[in-house]
This record gives C-alpha cells, sequence and structure tokens, in this order.
C-alpha cells in the first residue's frame, strides 16, 4: 500500500511459463524479498502485460525494467539498454497478443509522457521451451541481476536497505 | 466451467449469470476497442500523414460527425504537435516497417489526424472499460471469480469488504464514460474508414458459412438469452438456425474437427467428444500436414466465426439493438461514401471491421442491462451466487459455449467419477485458422486471402489488414524484448 503516488517504477517482465522468458519477474520478486525500496518506489510483476503495463510507465520519472533480451550473445549475458537505446516503436504483428513493450514504450512516446529516465536491465535467455523453472545457466546469474538492480538505483539517488537476514 | 455445469445439468444463480455476463460482455468491450484502434487501426490509417492535416478542418470535420467533446481544435494540434515530436525523433525507425507512407493508404490529413487523436484517447477507455472486469473478477485478464456452479463474489450492499452499492455505482459510472466514446468516437472512425475504402468491401470474403453461439443467459438453466446465436449458410440470412439453449442438441451434434492436414497423429474426422491431441510435427508439406491448428466444421462445412458472424445471426434472429447499430453504420458509410451501401458489403474484410465495432456498442448496451438486471435482483433481496456441485461417480458428457470476442467457444469434457477423462477446445481462432478440412475445403482465413490485390508485393499490407480483420488469437506468450527492435512476425508474399 503506497501512501505516496509512486514515481519510480521497478517492473519484472517475462512469461513465468516459459522457462528463461520469466528471469525478469523472477529476478525483480528475488530484489524484493533481499531489499526494501522507499515509498515511492513500485515494484510491479509486470508478466507479460501489454497495454495494462501503461499506467506503470506513463508520467513516472524513471522506470527501471528487467527482461530476458535478445542481445545476440552467448546465453547469460547481460547487458543494459537506456533511454533512446530501448527499441520503441509499433512492431509488425499478427494478433493482438503480439503488443509488447516495443509498442507500449512507442505508445507512451506518442502520448507524450515518457520518464525521464528509462531502463532495461537484460539478460540473453538460453531456453524459451514451456515449463515454470529457468535454466541453473540462467538463475545462476541472479546475484549480479540484482546487483546490477541496486546498482542503478544508487546511480539514481534511491536507497534500499537489505532486509534482515533470513533463517 | 460451462462444460462441466452443463455435464452435471447445474443451475446457476441469477446474481452469478449477471455478474459473469457483466464481465464477458466489458471484456469484449475492451478487446474490441483495442483492436480496433491499436491493431486493427494502422493499417489503413498513416499518423505520419496526420502531420499534415489542418487542426481546424479535422476538428470541424469530427464534430459534423458526432457529438464527441474531444475533437476540439486546441485538442487536435496539441496532437499534432505530439505526433510531429514522435516522428521526429527518427531513431524510432518507423518507416522501416513498410507501414506507414504504404502506397495503399489514402486517407485525407484530417481523417488520420481524428484518428490519431482517438487511437490515444482508446488507451484510457479500454482502461476504464478493464475496470469493470477486474473489480468483478478480481483481476484481468485472467480473472479470478469463476467457479463450478456460480461466481465467488460475495454480494452485500452495506458490506465494505463485499460486493456492495457504491463499487455497483462505480461501474456504472465506468460503463456510461466508456459508452459516449464507443459512440460518438469509435463507430463514427469505423464507418468513415469503410467509406473511404469503400472497395475493401469487396475483398476478404472468404468463408460465408457463420457460426455464433447465444450469450447472456437470463435464466438459471441456460434456456434464455440475452443475445441471440445459431448459424446462417452460404451468407442467406433465410437459412438462419437459432442455437436455442446450452443443452441443444443441433449445435452438441454438429461440431467436428479433422486432422487430415494437422500435426496430430493420423488422419480423421471426429467429434470433440471422441478426439485426441497428440502432436505429431512432419514438416511443411503443403498438399499433405502443414499447420498445427485442427480443421473444425460444422455439419460438415467450414464456418466462419468472430464478430461478423454474431452480428449476422443477431441481425437475422431480429435483435433490435444490432439492427439498428448496423442500419445506422451503414447509412453513415453510405453518407462518407456517396453512394448506398448495403448489408452486402458485411462480407468482407470491411464488414468485420465494421461488425467488431457494431458488436462493440451492442455489448456496452448489454453491460447496461445486465447491470440493471443484477441490481433488481439485489433489490429483491436475492444474495445468492453459487450452487455447490456434486459429481455422480460414473462417466458424464458436457459442453460449454461462449461467445467470445473473437467468435464461438466451446469447450467439451468427458468426466469419469468427478475426474476428467477427455477435454477438448474448439476455439474461435481454430474455426478461422483452420487449415483444408477433411474434404480439402479451405478455412476462413485461407479462403479470405484469395484474390487479395497487393500495391507492392515486398510490403503486403493488404494481407495484414485481412489477417488482422479476424483479431487472431496467437502466440500468447513471447514478450521477448529485441536489442534490434527486430519484429517477431515476418509476413512474405510467395
Amino acid at each position: 500500500m503506497h501512501l505516496k503516488e509512486p514515481t519510480i517504477s521497478i517492473i519484472g517482465l517475462g512469461n513465468i511459463l516459459m522457462t528463461d522468458e520469466g528471469v525478469g519477474v523472477h529476478a525483480v520478486n528475488e530484489f524484493e524479498r533481499r531489499y526494501t525500496v522507499p515509498e515511492h518506489v513500485e515494484i510491479v510483476d509486470g508478466g507479460a502485460a501489454g497495454l495494462d503495463l501503461i499506467p506503470f510507465i506513463e508520467g513516472r520519472e524513471k522506470v527501471l525494467m528487467v527482461d530476458a533480451v535478445n542481445f545476440d550473445q552467448d546465453p547469460g549475458y547481460i547487458g543494459e539498454l537506456e533511454n533512446d537505446a530501448i527499441p520503441a516503436r509499433i512492431t509488425q504483428k499478427a494478433s493482438m497478443h503480439h503488443l509488447g513493450l516495443m509498442d507500449v514504450l512507442c505508445i507512451v512516446r506518442m502520448s507524450g509522457n515518457i520518464p525521464k529516465e528509462l531502463c532495461i536491465i537484460g539478460i540473453q535467455p538460453k531456453s524459451l521451451e514451456l515449463g515454470l523453472d529457468m535454466t541453473p545457466e540462467i538463475w545462476d546469474k541472479k546475484d549480479i541481476l540484482i546487483e546490477r538492480i541496486v546498482s542503478k538505483l544508487k546511480e539514481w539517488n534511491i536507497p534500499c536497505a537489505l532486509r534482515s537476514p533470513q533463517k | 466451467m460451462r462444460s462441466v455445469e452443463n455435464a452435471l445439468q447445474l443451475e446457476i444463480p441469477l446474481n452469478a449469470q449477471y455478474i459473469r455476463n457483466l464481465i464477458m460482455a466489458a471484456h469484449g468491450v475492451h478487446d474490441h476497442i483495442v483492436h480496433f484502434y491499436h491493431l486493427a487501426a494502422l493499417d489503413w490509417v498513416d499518423i505520419v500523414s496526420a502531420l499534415k492535416a489542418d487542426p481546424k478542418k479535422a476538428s470541424a470535420l469530427g464534430e459534423s460527425l458526432s457529438n464527441w467533446d474531444q475533437n476540439s481544435a486546441k485538442h487536435m494540434k496539441e496532437v499534432q504537435d505530439r505526433l510531429g515530436t514522435f516522428v521526429k525523433s527518427g531513431q524510432l525507425g518507423i518507416y522501416a516497417n513498410g507501414y506507414w507512407g504504404h502506397p495503399a493508404m489514402k486517407l485525407p490529413p484530417e481523417v488520420n489526424l481524428l484518428a490519431a487523436a482517438h487511437y490515444l484517447q482508446a488507451l484510457h477507455y479500454q482502461r476504464r472499460i478493464n475496470m469493470v472486469v477486474s473489480i468483478l473478477g478480481s483481476k484481468t485478464p485472467n480473472i479470478q471469480n469463476l467457479a463450478v456452479g456460480g461466481v465467488a463474489n460475495a454480494i452485500n450492499p452495506d458490506n465494505q469488504s463485499a460486493l456492495n452499492m457504491e463499487r455497483l455505482y462505480y461501474i456504472k459510472t465506468l460503463i456510461d464514460e466508456v459508452q459516449s466514446f464507443v459512440r460518438n468516437a469509435m463507430l463514427v472512425d469505423v464507418a468513415a474508414v469503410a467509406a473511404l475504402y469503400a472497395d475493401w468491401t469487396g475483398h476478404g470474403k472468404g468463408v460465408t458459412n457463420y457460426l455464433s453461439a447465444p450469450d447472456m443467459p437470463m435464466d438459471t438453466k441456460g434456456t434464455a438469452f440475452a443475445l441471440p446465436g445459431g448459424y446462417i449458410e452460404n451468407g442467406d440470412f433465410a437459412t438462419f438456425k437459432p442455437i436455442k439453449s446450452f443443452n441443444d442438441e443441433y449445435f452438441k451434434n454438429g461440431v467436428k474437427e479433422s486432422i487430415k492436414h494437422s500435426w496430430y497423429k493420423g488422419d480423421w474426422n471426429k467429434h470433440p467428444f471422441e478426439e485426441t491431441t497428440d502432436p505429431n510435427h512432419t514438416g511443411m508439406q503443403y498438399d499433405g500436414k502443414y499447420s498445427w491448428v485442427k480443421a473444425p466444421t460444422f455439419n460438415g462445412k467450414p464456418a466462419q466465426v468472430g464478430p461478423l458472424a454474431n452480428v449476422l445471426c443477431m441481425y437475422a434472429a431480429g435483435h433490435a439493438g444490432t439492427k439498428k447499430y448496423v442500419t445506422d453504420m451503414l447509412n453513415t458509410i453510405s453518407a462518407v461514401a456517396k453512394t448506398k451501401v448495403g448489408p452486402a458489403a458485411l462480407h468482407s474484410t470491411i464488414g468485420r471491421i465494421g461488425a467488431r465495432a457494431v458488436r462493440c456498442a451492442v455489448l456496452l448496451d448489454e453491460c447496461t442491462n445486465q447491470w440493471n438486471a443484477l441490481v433488481a435482483n439485489i433489490g429483491k433481496g436475492d444474495v445468492k451466487t453459487f450452487n455447490a456441485p456434486k459429481f455422480p461417480s460414473g462417466e458424464i458428457r458436457g459442453v460449454g459455449f461462449h461467445e467470445a470476442p473473437r467468435g464461438i467457444l466451446s469447450h467439451w469434457a468427458v468426466i469419469d467419477g468427478g475426474k476428467i477423462k477427455n477435454y477438448q477446445c474448439v476455439v474461435p481462432s481454430t474455426w478461422n485458422a483452420a487449415p483444408r478440412n477433411g474434404s480439402d475445403q479451405p478455412g476462413p482465413y485461407e479462403a479470405s486471402l484469395v484474390g487479395t490485390p497487393l500495391a507492392d508485393p515486398e510490403k503486403p499490407l493488404e494481407v495484414l489488414r485481412t489477417v488482422h480483420s479476424f483479431d487472431p488469437c496467437l502466440a500468447c506468450a513471447v514478450h521477448l524484448v529485441d536489442a534490434k527492435g527486430r519484429d517477431i512476425i515476418t509476413v512474405k508474399a510467395l
């Protein structure tokens, strides 16, 4: 429950039914298990939502997303895309169900309310097969993904604190 | 769920029917708004051309067509400025995909600007109508309140933690807001696109056997429906035969699926209760098996499903609201196109888009009707929402059907001693995307693409227009970001 209107979103993206496709959701959930964030930061399980993501992006000051990204690199490669480097356009699609992040960012840009800071922390997936478990190769990178989230937040002057160790 | 209820011959409390109906209607409205503006419109509307429009003329045009209060010249100018900034940013690579500036685009700049403004407004209204779904169903798109026997919504008009009068009136506010947008912006935009692309009423006809389900049950047994459905053969209204209840044998016995051309083991044509689903990919064989989709038939023939089939069946059944919206739309199209456009034009790519807008308006009226019925029934002191199911020991069978946004959806369950023994879904996009069936007749997509003219074979926008007009349901699941922004789907003209 947020008492103040959130100005910053941390969004985990992906379909957790398709192994590594869900890495963004798993990583953000794991981040939330380990860290607390200030009240104006909203942590969102974006799943495979299309237009429903707009309220969590439009008008926010800063948005950090974690997602499986095709960098044309080896599985497990981690990269960052920021602001204009993030592809945002209307893609050619056969079905409405293909309304993905690129379309959503394009639409938010067209409506004139794109956040000042947009960042995607991406990881090259190994498998997109059906299945609830990620490949060990990708999930072994979770500590690095979480470190990247923490350091991006630090760069944005957003404090986050480790929760007390769990027993 | 309806298939299990049908197998048990379980009655559903009235409140549960009305709540389900409200969710179905709002969900359909949401789909139809997003489909038109955010998927299909960009096949016809050229955003770049909107930059050349005179905002005052666009506003005057909008105001001449309806009473919509968001068509002011000031608003048009603001939208144009935003689009200008967006297009100038250049790094978006929007021209690369061959959509905008395509030779088959031919709306005047002012119409493009008006449509672009409504495209952005539609983002707000699709969210508002989706709130009706999430208030009643806990979340969207995968609602959580359904149970075999009813819904899990507790009704207590005075309790903050139940479905109460405050929530119900909030839902009513949302419905009214969206109704204004659909009547004054969407119906007008669709009619304008249809009129200015009137040549497209001659393309994309495909299969003209139409099948649709009656829906919005108004009694506990599912024998009276607010929206009629049935079957029309060869596009002839005189052949219309209604489906009358959840137990209607005409529907139950009419459905079969063939796998002659589908990647499953064997070659048969079976009733869903008897079917199996054993995947067996054998590669692309143009004369053999070439699709993951099975080929459903109704009484041995392929059928088109979706809003057009639904609207034609409701029209044939004499549904007053449908007749009114169809007539209004054809009149607007005729006025803008300056030529008489009659119901025959509906058997086309444009017809499917027009029918979807008509269905959207019909569903919004139905939201209001269902809301009134629910509130009146609660007013009588009835707060029941659930009848507990009891499973017998032997084998039972049931079919459940629903007129979904993309057409008739049917689930077929065989239950033995309370456990599922066989379960088959015959979904709308299976009907429309079907490969050739057991007698080698093509399905609706295939048939509709024959004879489509292409202005530029390298960029077959026209093929997308027709395929999009069906509102295909494909690949729900992959949302991978590509670092270079490449398309997931490519369409090639062979």
